[in-house]
């Protein structure tokens, strides 16, 4: 197969960057996506040009690494997996295939495809956490939770944290990051001391940061590789509801049972 | 570390700053613009079925103008309520449009939405022609500034006649083609609205998510509808003086 690329180049932070078109020889319709790139490289290197540089790691879909916006759709024309996961056999042999990075104000390029998502990070940083004290590991089972609950949480939980949620938000919102961590914390026993603090603080985070609010239209969960649903933004409003009448009306609110300190 | 205090900062005070001082998240403001939403689409929907006592003829529809007209204190009360919702809701959502458009400075070359619905992504374009028709719509029947060729009468009963003013109004092809026009876009902005609000403020649940979905464009078909009954029902001589 053949195809031809316009892939965004941009050399650091501060280039203002542009298109430029590639062709693609000699594609394996078995090649993933990532792949069909590596080999553009490799005959960029050959010519003694700068390589495409994009983000990958695990190449399996687990790791959240990878991240291109493929002709408009963040990770690509599939639905429910990554960019990495995704094969030429999907594109018809001599099309004309548009790359772009993750475009949100919250995620700086730093180079081509490659942009910053510590934003992300810094939203967990602030309250996506629970804070337990260490020592001996608990028991299995000690706590049980029902099986609704933990099928619940772990769909939550599922969020790999690759940012596509926020690439293709029309307000590059990262409501649905938030919400899948606020909920998959929520709904477990051992999330729920924090829980008023904890949707406050990455609220708060969110707007800090640059991310834009929810709108409601649920582009997030059509391109989400994880497939989160958008209940859990719905979740997440409510979480922030509560504590937003817990905050208001309690005298004092208990400190956490471990507060970090260092 | 620096960000576990964020968290654990004392929030003591926090719910009664963010209830009474100012809106602490974008999120804050998008409950405010939902519930002031939900009030103006109840607003509509009651505006809706009152006019529709156009069809039981003018001793109807006047009366129920006199009726709401007839006690200052509940009509000044709505106004001004109305007034303030709809100040709200102008002024938070404009300001989270602006917070929206900063948060992505550089636009895609390419762009496929696969789930968000024409009208989810143009409330801001369809709120501000919403809010020229509403003042339009103001200035033409409530105020009577626009078209001054009916004038001000009393009805048989001593009622200001509204039926005769309505009837008058949309037996002009123009203000048919601008109320239509109106109905177009406030069935657009609705229909989105609606369901969204519900979202905003946290209604889910696997048995009614369906409902919560339809709740938006059902409520707003039936609107449009109702409206453009009236509006049709003038123009082709269903509903006459
Ligand atoms: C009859 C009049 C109106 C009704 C019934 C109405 C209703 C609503 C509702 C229920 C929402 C949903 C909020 C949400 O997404 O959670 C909404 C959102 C919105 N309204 Fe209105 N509205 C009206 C007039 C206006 C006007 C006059 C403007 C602007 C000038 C406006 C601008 C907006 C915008 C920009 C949003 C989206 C806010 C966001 O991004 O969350 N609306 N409206
Ligand atoms: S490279 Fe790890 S998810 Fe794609």
């Amino acid at each position: 197969m053949k195809f031809t690329l316009k892939i965004w180049r941009q050399q650091g932070p501060d280039d203002k960057g542009r298109f430029v078109t590639y062709q693609a020889h000699e594609v394996s319709p078995d090649m993933s996506f990532l792949e069909m790139l590596d080999s553009v490289n490799q005959g960029l290197i050959v010519k003694g040009e700068e390589p495409v540089a994009f983000e990958h790691d695990c190449r399996e879909g687990i790791c959240g690494s990878c991240s291109l916006v493929i002709n408009g759709v963040p990770h690509g024309p599939e639905r429910g997996i990554a960019t990495c996961q995704l094969y030429m056999r999907r594109f018809s042999d001599g099309a004309t295939i548009t790359i772009e990075p993750w475009r949100a104000r919250a995620f700086p390029i730093i180079k081509d495809l490659v942009v910053d998502r510590r934003a992300l990070d810094r939203v967990m940083q602030a309250g996506g956490y629970i804070s337990v004290n260490t020592g001996g590991a608990v028991d299995g089972n000690v706590v049980l939770i029902g099986k609704d609950q933990a099928e619940t949480a772990m769909d939550a939980a599922s969020c790999i944290g690759c940012g596509a949620c926020v690439a293709a938000c029309k307000n590059a919102s990262a409501m649905l990051f938030v919400a899948a961590k606020v909920s998959h914390l929520a709904s477990l026993p051992q999330g729920k001391p924090e829980r008023t603090r904890r949707v406050t603080a990455m609220m708060e985070a969110m707007d800090r940061e640059g991310f834009g609010a929810c709108g409601n239209q649920y582009e997030c969960e059509a391109v989400c590789p994880k497939s989160i649903s958008v209940r859990f933004i719905a979740t997440l409003n409510r979480e922030y509801l509560r504590a937003g009448v817990v905050e208001s009306g309690a005298p004092t609110v208990p400190e956490a049972p471990h507060a970090e300190s260092d | 570390m620096a960000s576990g205090e964020t968290a654990v900062s004392s929030c003591k005070n926090r719910g009664m700053m963010r209830l009474f001082n100012h809106f602490q998240t974008s999120l804050d403001s998008k409950v405010v613009v939902a519930l002031t939403g939900l009030g103006l689409a109840g607003f509509v929907v009651f505006h809706m079925l009152g006019n529709l006592q156009v069809f039981e003829g003018a001793e109807a529809l006047n009366s129920y103008a006199a009726f709401l007209r007839d006690m200052p204190i509940l009509l000044w009360t709505t106004r001004l309520g109305l007034l303030s919702i709809v100040a709200l809701h102008i002024g938070l959502a404009i300001q989270l449009t602006l917070h929206n458009r900063r948060a992505r400075p550089v636009a895609y070359a390419v762009r496929e939405y696969r789930k968000a619905s024409l009208a989810s992504r143009t409330m801001a374009v369809t709120g501000s022609v919403l809010l020229l028709f509403i003042v339009f719509h103001l200035l033409h029947l409530t105020a009577g500034v626009v078209d001054t060729s009916f004038p001000d009468r009393l009805d048989l009963q001593g009622h200001r006649d509204v039926y005769g003013k309505v009837v008058h109004a949309f037996r002009n092809p123009l203000f048919v083609a601008l109320y239509l026009a109106g109905q177009f876009v406030l069935g657009l902005h609705l229909s989105h609205a609606v369901s969204s609000s519900l979202q905003t403020l946290g209604f889910e649940h696997a048995a009614l998510n369906r409902l919560f979905k339809a709740a938006g464009p059902v409520i707003a078909l039936l609107v449009v509808l109702g409206n453009m009954a009236i509006i049709l029902a003038v123009f082709l001589g269903v509903v006459r003086t």
